[in-house]
């Protein structure tokens, strides 16, 4: 390219690059990327605004190139912006480039977060080329002029007006030396960097001597340079504010009672103080020479004057936070491939075929009514036992759980054996203290379809609880081995249960309720077959068992109050003789009993004795008789978990969408149809399929007025058509149907199968199984507990990243199979709500934020505190004088006097000591610095950073030359000191 | 299988019963009419794949039955559900005034609050029209719904309804994605079969 650009080349003159040095290629490489990047030629840029630096994005991207072997890597950074308005855009043909404009901006001094080289030179966009990863530094001097001279060549070939900087040095030294080339001017960047800082600069006085004399202007008097200065005082004693939460204490939880609370809770917060420093930085962003004096003997320069000040804080990294380290631990429980057994030993199983035995045994007592009088048989009672047996079994030492954590773990899972316990009169109050408080506050907290949004199971359901269960033995009692125990027990509880007749508290009735997670589905599917055998089971026995719940009638039908405690009527001993295939449906005796009188009558008329009426019909009568039509007891269709039911969709999917599929399909689901119509036809003696038609599908009889022969008009009813097709399913079912009440039908919905494969199904979850089933309960439960914790300290950006969180995780958890990176994810961002949340109580102790403090001071210092959260930097309205500055002032001075009384030598070797590994913190190093002596206020300690920044705009070199924008960046820190120079000067007039 | 298709949608049709949702899906779906469509038992199935915008995306369509009785049967198949088509028939006032508890029903069961849905009012053919179409349209704007009537028997709006309702799918962001890969019905090969119904259903055939 270098070639191309002579003007005098011929047509007929061959360009020879064979012979291209290692360097000639590396400019043309340099130009390249250049080109490719299109940072040719003027650009004209919309005017930076007031804070932009910091509010606008910054993009960046990089290429490799390399000079022979030695690789670097070439970065273009810039401020996003919006493209100029391209007018008037000839009148700036020579304009000088951008980034000298830039030199002299004054809007965005000292940006909060900013590339050094846009802290120290001001520019918006620039390259920078450093040696690749793994390459060495460019330390010796003529290398990095090589580099430079590369640079200026291919600015000039391409007309590029971007600054390009190079790297030399030692990376950690960030040293840079830059190029920006323009019509006839040229700026140069150039950075001084010592370990020290020299007495004679160690001021401003001597810093503008430098300044001057590198600029080397003639003229006289010079032009005014102006002054901008910021201040940093670090503050890291925080001694009169000690971090106040503890780890929460643990070994209470073994010690018995209380552990009931404990259990419901997740722990949260920071174990340490989660804010290690403030930063003060005062800021005189507007001196100009001769208005202040700075020099070795005096200094005008007193924060508390200055005329703004920023605060920033430094966050402790990592700061170990309990609920996300919770969460971060059960989740790598999914990680687990082992089996409950290859945890837990063969032993576990042996046990298991011993309890078998026992609860059998367990039985047999119950029924012996010397063993146990009935009336004092309680739901409590049979938990009891049932756990004293299994303790009995497992040997101490070979148990993850001792046998006081699991019983009171079991007692959270299952408190009405609790319930029992204080009805005995055991001095057991303490069991829920408060537990009734926090409820509710969490309730309100629980926006309603939460659990459906995560997909998980309703706050304080048994699932839900379950799942902190597991979370906590995870955590603090054995890992994948503790966890394996307690399922285990759980799942014994669950098959006791079953067997015993004793519904599973903690879960709402009725069908599995499909918004919720598989395991919970799993659980109510087993609730609902237990209420369904203890209906068939208290039916049979008729006797004063008490009755509890019922089975759900039809829609059609009135619902009937679920609850009743009924003494059982005589009907009952007439199905005492039913055969346990048969559907029992025993509630409603009240409703039964008033049709008795009429089924009499009619077994004295001698017809067949109508049977398993629920009601008669508002209205309808018989067709060919004056009869009632009676609306007969009827089996309803079995619940179903949502596996189940995609399992069956998938199975009626794949009959396909021919006419013999879907006759196929709808045959199979005839089931239901047909069990209907044979307990209407046995309600319904002399019925017709009308009859049937005129309370199932009322559409489907037609009724019309018609004038008969008489001339009068009758209503005529008849079949609609479709029903009317010779052979459709309905005529058929209804011929095949026999008059059969639904108790003596098979069973539409085999509770004891069902029961046996959702005990199977969760004696074959391993724990990373359960992590998977119950993640989205213990994100539930985790969120609920940040909206309780934010309720507190009122963050709105929490809040936002709350809802946030709610998004993200909903779309995650309803998806069949979450990805594993997606859900790390979610629970990072679980885990930075709570840190942000620690943080704000951290800071609100310190400033001394209480909540119930209230007037419109504390509420500026409130916001501003919540700002400190959100924002690299917050500044201090009015400074020094403000309510806020004067805290702060305050925290300086007691930090002060502490130091003060102790040896001032010691502490800044400390400082230093502290400070040193921050070194190697790219951009934001500057203004937290070891104390490099100078200026004390009283008050405060000395700065631990300065930065002072000179501009003018001078003609250079000579005095006629044009003038231009000259800047120097100084930064005074104890162990650093830097001078970053940016000098223009005319390349035309010199 | 379905290398071009773009997705697999479940479409829910629902809506008293008697209102001509099998006839206005056989019409879509095979574009026939039949006078004497029988009444559907539990819920039907049909798929059928269509263009929209140059994407082709497969609609797994599941026809309901509207009889009170099966209602506590066809909930179930609402899960997962991105598209419902909700039927009344123009000719009878009842079949429109309880639409409200359809919607009930829907948001009861279907486990997303974002699916499309859509209402249609059939057979407008009929002279006996009770519905007006205003009445139609100002239901369907109180509960954002996307509206047309219809006609199975002379095709009118069948096409126009099931596109729509697609189309504005595959406009909703995050609809849809995630149904490639389960959430919807997998009509491949896959043994499982032959693990058989269970639960509410029972896959006995009638003697």
């Amino acid at each position: 390219m270098a070639a191309d650009s002579d003007p005098e080349s011929e047509v007929f003159e061959i360009t020879d690059f064979t012979t291209a040095s290692e360097w000639e290629r590396f400019v043309s490489r340099v130009e390249e990327v250049l080109n490719d990047w299109k940072l040719v030629g003027q650009d004209s840029k919309n005017p930076l605004q007031k804070g932009e630096f910091n509010s606008g994005v910054w993009e960046e991207k990089s290429q490799e190139i390399s000079f022979a072997d030695f690789r670097f890597s070439v970065t273009h950074i810039y401020l996003k912006q919006e493209a100029a308005p391209s007018d008037g855009k000839d009148a700036e043909e020579d304009a000088v480039p951008v980034a000298m404009q830039d030199l002299l901006c004054m809007k965005n001094d000292f940006p909060p977060r900013a590339h050094c080289l846009v802290r120290w030179y001001g520019v918006r966009e620039f390259v920078v080329i450093s040696p690749g990863v793994n390459c060495e530094a460019i330390i010796s001097e003529s290398k990095c002029n090589l580099l430079l001279s590369s640079v200026s060549i291919s600015l000039a070939n391409i007309g590029c007006q971007v600054p390009v900087f190079v790297q030399i040095q030692q990376k950690w030294r960030r040293m840079y030396a830059g190029e920006c080339q323009g019509p006839g001017v040229r700026t140069d960047f150039q950075i001084v960097h010592l370990r020290r800082v020299p007495s004679q600069y160690n001021h401003l006085s001597g810093l503008l001597d430098i300044f001057k004399s590198k600029i080397g202007c003639g003229l006289t008097p010079l032009p005014p340079v102006s002054i901008a200065i910021r201040f940093t005082y670090v503050l890291q004693d925080w001694q009169q504010c000690s971090w106040p939460q503890q780890p929460p204490d643990f070994d209470a939880l073994l010690s018995g009672e209380v552990g009931g609370v404990e259990f419901g809770k997740l722990p949260f917060g920071a174990c340490e103080d989660p804010v290690s420093e403030l930063h003060l930085s005062a800021t005189w962003p507007h001196l100009t020479e001769g208005i202040v004096v700075d020099n070795d003997v005096y200094s005008d320069l007193d924060p508390l004057q200055a005329p703004q000040w920023s605060v920033r804080v430094r966050k402790a990294e990592n700061p170990q936070c309990l609920l996300g380290e919770f969460l971060s631990e059960f989740f790598k429980l999914c990680l687990h491939k082992e089996s409950t057994e290859d945890l837990l030993g063969k032993s576990s199983l042996e046990d298991e075929a011993k309890d078998n035995s026992d609860i059998s045994h367990a039985l047999s007592k119950l029924t012996e009514p010397t063993a146990v009088p009935l009336p004092k048989l309680s739901v409590s009672n049979m938990v009891h036992s049932a756990r004293k047996r299994i303790r009995r079994h497992r040997r101490a030492d070979e148990s993850p759980l001792s046998s006081d954590l699991l019983n009171s773990i079991l007692l959270y899972l299952f408190p009405d054996a609790a319930e029992d316990k204080q009805s005995e009169g055991t001095p057991n109050k303490g069991v829920y203290p408060n537990l009734e408080g926090q409820l509710t506050l969490k309730k309100e907290l629980d926006d309603a379809n939460l659990f459906s949004q995560l997909k998980s199971a309703p706050l304080d359901s048994l699932t839900y609880r379950l799942a902190l269960c597991i979370c906590l033995v995870n955590f603090y009692h054995g890992g994948a081995r503790g966890v394996a125990h307690l399922w285990q027990e759980f799942v014994l509880e669950m098959r006791y249960r079953w067997e015993n007749n004793f519904l599973i508290h903690g879960l709402d009735g009725g069908p599995p309720d499909l918004r919720c997670c598989l395991l919970h589905q799993k659980l109510q599917m087993l609730n609902c077959c237990i209420e369904r055998k203890r209906a068939r089971d208290d039916g049979r026995k008729g006797t004063g068992v008490e009755k509890k719940g019922g089975c759900e009638n039809g829609r059609l039908a009135p619902q009937s109050a679920s609850l009743t405690s009924a003494s059982p009527g005589k009907s009952w001993e007439s199905w005492s003789d039913s055969e346990e295939e048969f559907f029992e449906c025993l509630s409603d005796t009240d409703e039964l009993k008033e049709v008795q009188p009429t089924e009499q009558e009619r077994s004295a008329s001698g017809r067949t004795k109508p049977e398993g009426r629920l009601q008669p019909h508002d209205k309808l009568t018989l067709l060919n008789s004056d009869e009632p039509l009676y609306i007969p007891i009827t089996q309803e269709p079995g619940p179903m978990t949502e596996d189940a039911l995609e399992e069956q969709s998938e199975v009626l999917a794949k009959l396909g969408t021919s006419a013999e599929g879907a006759h196929l399909r709808a045959r199979m689901q005839s089931a239901c149809l047909l069990s209907d119509m044979e307990s209407f036809k046995a309600a319904n003696p002399g019925c017709l399929l009308e009859d049937f038609v005129r309370w199932y599908s009322p559409r489907d009889y037609v009724e019309e007025e018609v004038t008969d022969e008489n001339g009068q008009t009758v209503v005529r009813g008849d079949l609609s058509t479709r029903m009317k097709i010779p052979g459709n399913m309905w005529v058929e079912a209804w011929e095949t149907a026999k008059a059969t009440p639904a108790r003596r039908q098979r069973r539409l919905f085999d509770d004891t199968k069902e029961a046996e494969k959702v005990l199977h199904y969760l004696a074959v979850q391993k724990p990373s199984d359960l992590t998977r089933h119950l993640l989205s309960c213990v994100i539930h439960a985790a969120i609920l507990k940040e909206k309780e914790e934010e309720v507190a300290e009122d963050i709105p950006s929490v809040r936002r990243s709350i809802q946030q969180l709610v998004s993200l995780a909903g779309k995650l958890l309803h998806h069949p199979s979450p990805d594993y990176k997606k859900l790390e994810d979610l629970i990072s961002q679980v885990a930075g709500v709570e840190a942000v949340i620690a943080h704000a109580r951290s800071l609100k102790a310190k400033f001394g934020l209480g909540k119930n403090d209230t007037g419109e001071e504390v509420e500026g210092l409130r916001r501003f505190v919540i700002s400190l959260l959100d924002e690299p930097e917050v500044s201090v309205i009015d400074a020094g004088r403000s309510y806020v500055g004067s805290i702060i002032h305050k925290l300086f001075v007691s930090a002060q006097r502490l130091a003060d009384s102790s040896d001032e030598g010691i502490l800044g070797e400390m400082e230093a000591a502290l400070l040193a590994p921050m070194e190697d913190e790219v951009g934001r190093t500057d203004d937290r610095k070891a104390t490099a002596g100078g200026a004390v206020g009283a008050d405060f300690p000395p700065p631990a950073g300065r930065e002072i920044l000179l501009r003018t705009c001078v003609p250079r070199p000579a005095p006629y030359s044009k003038p231009l924008p000259q800047r120097l960046f100084c930064v005074l820190m104890k162990e650093d000191f830097r001078l970053a120079g940016a000098f223009s000067s005319d390349t035309s007039f010199f | 299988m379905d290398d071009d298709v773009l997705t697999t949608l479940k479409i829910l049709i629902i809506g008293e019963s008697g209102v001509g949702k099998s006839s206005l899906l056989l019409r879509f779906t095979d574009d026939t009419f039949d006078p004497d469509q029988a009444a559907t038992i539990g819920v039907d199935f049909k798929v059928k794949t269509i263009a929209i915008d140059g994407n082709r995306a497969k609609l797994a369509i599941w026809d309901t039955a509207g009889q009170e009785r099966f209602r506590t049967l066809t909930p179930s198949y609402y899960r997962g559900a991105q598209g419902v088509i909700l039927v009344y028939d123009v000719t009878k006032r009842d079949t429109f005034s309880k639409l409200d508890n359809w919607l009930n029903e829907l948001e009861t069961y279907c486990t997303r609050n974002d699916l499309v849905k859509m209402l249609v009012g059939n057979k407008i053919d009929k002279d006996s029209r009770e519905v007006d179409r205003n009445e139609g349209l100002k239901f369907a704007r109180k509960h954002s719904m996307l509206f047309i009537e219809a006609s199975a028997k002379t095709r009118d709006g069948v096409q126009c309804a099931f596109e729509e309702l697609v189309e504005k799918i595959l406009q909703t962001p995050g609809l849809w994605e995630s149904s490639i890969q389960g959430q919807g019905v997998r009509l491949s090969e896959e043994p499982e079969a032959a693990r058989g119904a269970c639960g509410g259903v029972e896959t006995v055939m009638l003697p």
